[in-house]
């Protein structure tokens, strides 16, 4: 398949995000099932530690991408890509922020709340990302 | 994309076979937007079809063509 330098770019930040904060989440998960699980604290030490990874892989990927492939400036049309992944990514950061704020309302955990928070927040990058793939395959 | 339609594969061919790359080249654009323009899925800004006419050195008519719809737009 051949790719953009803009897709691939995309193509591995998608796979960096989905990889460094599905193990979060499976943190959080393994956490929630511990017999002593209180739903008050925050594991703020893995949400920094998931931060960093993410900062460095996504540095040492586009250092690699920027030496095998020739870096492209974004054009109008990669500007446009964005708007549109930026304005899908909203529409699902905005359901997120709803249904947070239902479970607020509903006496949610803050352990459950801030998790939820960030998740909504990791749907939204990866709704950016896939919808910049769609429009780079299907063509706009 | 809509109704544009393009001859950019015709005008490359009679420009000693121009590559999709120097073509993306000389209008300040990736080579994926010439080829999504080519193959009619994007239509570009005003500014970049009157530079890519003036990277073929022809008027913007000649590159670009408008195909009314058939729903009878246009009528007065």
């Amino acid at each position: 398949m051949d790719l953009s330098y803009q897709e691939k770019s995309i193509l591995g930040s998608l796979l960096a995000v989905t990889v460094v904060y599905g193990l979060y989440f499976a943190g959080v998960l393994r956490d929630m099932g511990r017999p002593d699980f209180d739903g008050a604290s925050f594991p703020l030490g893995r949400l920094v530690g998931a931060v960093v990874a993410i900062v460095i892989i996504e540095i040492v990927y586009h250092i690699i991408l920027a030496v095998e492939s020739k870096p492209e400036p974004r054009d109008e049309r990669d500007i446009l890509i964005s708007g549109k992944a930026y304005r899908n990514a909203y529409f699902a950061l905005a359901t997120g922020a709803f249904l947070v704020m239902t479970g607020v309302v509903l006496s949610l955990r803050p352990f459950l709340t801030a998790n939820l928070v960030l998740l909504f927040m990791v749907v939204a990058e990866l709704v950016k990302f896939l919808t910049q793939l769609f429009y780079y395959r299907r063509g706009f | 994309m809509g109704n544009i339609r393009n001859n950019i594969r015709k005008l490359r061919f009679n420009r000693s076979e121009m590559t999709q790359q120097e073509l993306a080249e000389k209008v300040g654009v990736t080579r994926q937007t010439v080829i999504a323009i080519e193959g009619d899925k994007y239509s570009p800004s005003l500014e970049v079809a009157f530079r890519i006419a003036r990277a073929f050195g022809v008027p913007l008519e000649e590159v670009f063509q408008y195909e009314a719809a058939s729903n009878g737009s246009g009528r007065a």
